[in-house]
């Protein structure tokens, strides 16, 4: 590492530490961006009363909130503050059912708000409900509190469209390809939607439950699953 | 170290490459040597697993989960019996679950035996990549003697095990770990210290804490990171929360927290954990216990669903299992820890040489099956 780079980063990293996360996001080079987060990481951890995981403490903290009210009553009430008209029906206390309009926007707030801070996106799955609609489901986790909850997402098979939010989690990327593949829900505002695990051509949404499959594919002839397959 | 505008070239690494382990292809941009953008390529091992899963019955599905990351086939096993016996209720006795663990933590060192001797191989080292296959032999021999499969094992059933362990094992895994024990400062002698293998591996590839968080990454790759996070102490299952071992998490030792070096020294600490665990384990090891006890005749979970987390080699092992009272899952869907793995590798290795590249790669330990399922 040439001197004047450590000079940099020397510089940013202490810049940081008093609380300007700026000039470290704007180096240009994203080689001695990291370097410069790894010795901020480093500077963090040897000044143990800004620790990133102080654990413990958290727990404690908000042990009392979590032991009146559930983790999904915690988080509507949140989100009935700033949004309105965000749920989609009847809610059964175990996940909660979103409409799709500002999905966006209210995962910006989950990721963001200092008492949910759910920074980590641990499960992205698609589903068929039969009967015309998709459902896409979202597994949050918040590494810094400790909660986790479950966010359902309705959509119609005519219109599958969901906000993207691999802006916000960066995984979402390639979970969100992976929903689009198996499924075909569209996630506007993705940054590369194209199929992930199969190939760039293949026909159809395989894991929608009326799925078929093509009859040929470069012409080779596509084998179909019998009957009483086992 | 600047990125320099020439003219760039685009290359194909793969698919059949050594240095992908398995069937991969990255896209890479190359300016001369630097590397300034890479786009993988999945599913070439795509084998359909979770389709196949709304079409067989839960025990069905056991063996498919050995061939998703058959590197770790007893922690697939582990993580999907505990998920089904999650959403169906069944408590197992305390026999079944110390053997669970013994075998969990086996597989976790010969899989970390493994990581670390081809990662070394990626950088041209081959004598440690044979010391350590020699010894993840002997544990594949423990697990043939168990379960008479070396590879996939079929061994983890939901309420139970397919055997109970054979007479000798717990002498024969002693006397391994016996073994074993001294050769692990062996290999960090012969590979961590080695200058060579410094020279490509520290400063190489560094992964901020944050960009690991939001990226997913999970397991030994994380915690290289500097994050002190591991299922098995944050969230227990099954009764990890009854023994005592440290989670290693990376220090900059020879360079920088979450550069290339640390990813395979945390590893390498953690098999020297998992010993320890696998010791605890053996000697709190029930006499007696059924290991069929808790089975059920036939396994049809109430409605609902469940996600459930263990921790596989690689990272977060999830199952979300969504069922709607039949015999088969009505969805089934594995969060591989590989997968999120390599969605990093275009941000921490763009900006680095063509040989770095190869040397990130390796230090991620991917498992091409896990990935593309």
């Amino acid at each position: 590492m040439s001197e004047d780079i450590q000079v940099l980063i020397d510089d940013v990293v202490a810049k940081a530490l008093a609380g300007d996360m700026d000039p470290i996001n704007n180096i240009e080079d994203r080689v001695t961006r990291s370097k410069a987060k790894a010795a901020l990481v480093k500077a963090k951890r040897s000044q143990p009363e800004t620790e990133i995981k102080s654990k413990d403490s958290e727990v404690s903290e908000h042990s009392d909130v979590k032991a009146k009210d559930t983790i999904e009553h915690i988080v509507i009430a949140s989100l009935t503050k700033n949004f309105s008209n965000f749920l989609d029906g009847e809610q059964n206390g175990e996940w909660i059912q979103m409409k799709p309009e500002n999905w966006f926007d209210i995962a910006k707030h989950l990721k963001e708000n200092e008492d949910l801070y759910f920074d980590s996106l641990q499960c992205n799955t698609g589903f068929d409900l039969e009967g015309g609609m998709l459902e896409s489901r979202y597994n949050l986790h918040s590494m810094k509190h400790l909660h986790a909850i479950e966010i359902r997402i309705k959509v119609s098979i005519e219109n599958p469209n969901i906000p993207s939010v691999e802006s916000l989690w960066r995984v979402a990327d390639w979970f969100e390809r992976e929903t689009y593949d198996m499924f075909g829900i569209n996630f506007t505002g993705h940054r590369d939607l194209r199929r992930i695990l199969l190939p760039e051509d293949w026909e159809g949404w395989p894991l929608r439950k009326n799925y078929e499959e093509q009859e040929t594919y470069h012409g080779i002839v596509v084998p179909k699953v019998k009957e009483g397959w086992e | 170290m600047g990125v320099v505008h020439g003219q760039e070239m685009v290359l194909n690494i793969g698919p059949q490459h050594p240095a992908t382990h398995g069937v991969l292809r990255l896209q890479v941009k190359t300016d001369g040597e630097v590397i300034s953008e890479i786009t993988p390529y999945l599913g070439y091992l795509h084998r359909c697993f979770e389709k196949h899963c709304e079409n067989v019955t839960y025990e069905q599905v056991i063996p498919f989960t050995d061939r998703c990351d058959y590197l770790a086939s007893m922690t697939m096993n582990f993580g999907y019996v505990v998920a089904v016996e999650k959403l169906m209720d069944i408590k197992v006795n305390d026999r079944v679950q110390h053997i669970r663990v013994i075998m969990a933590e086996l597989q976790r060192i010969a899989s970390h035996l493994l990581a670390t001797g081809v990662f070394g191989l990626d950088l041209g080292a081959f004598t440690p990549f044979l010391h350590m296959l020699r010894d993840r032999e002997r544990i594949i021999d423990l697990f043939e003697m168990t379960c008479g499969a070396r590879l996939l094992y079929n061994y983890m059933w939901v309420g139970g095990l397919s055997h109970d362990l054979p007479k000798g094992f717990v002498e024969a895994t002693l006397n391994f770990l016996d073994y074993f024990e001294p050769k692990i400062d062996e290999f960090e002698n012969l590979l961590g210290h080695n200058k060579i293998f410094v020279e490509r591996t520290a400063d190489i590839g560094i992964m901020p804490a944050e960009v690991a968080i939001n990226f997913g990454v999970t397991g030994p790759n994380l915690r290289a990171s500097g994050v002190n996070w591991d299922l098995r102490k944050d969230d227990p299952y099954s009764i990890y929360d009854k023994f005592d071992f440290n989670v290693p998490v990376g220090q900059g030792i020879k360079g920088t927290v979450g550069d290339s070096w640390d990813r395979f020294y945390v590893r390498l600490q953690e098999i020297r954990e998992s010993v320890k665990i696998v010791r605890q384990a053996i000697d709190q090891l029930p006499k007696d216990g059924d290991v069929h006890q808790s089975m059920p005749k036939k396994i049809r979970p109430p409605k609902g669903s469940i996600y459930s987390r263990t921790e596989s080699p690689r990272g977060d092992l999830g199952y979300y299992i969504e069922s709607d009272g039949s015999d088969t899952p009505s969805r089934l869907k594995m969060r591989s820890p590989a997968f999120t793995a390599l969605g990093v590798l275009d941000e921490i290795a763009g900006g680095w040489l063509m040989s770095d590249v190869l040397a990130i790669l390796g230090s991620l330990d991917i498992v091409l099956g896990e990935i593309d399922r």
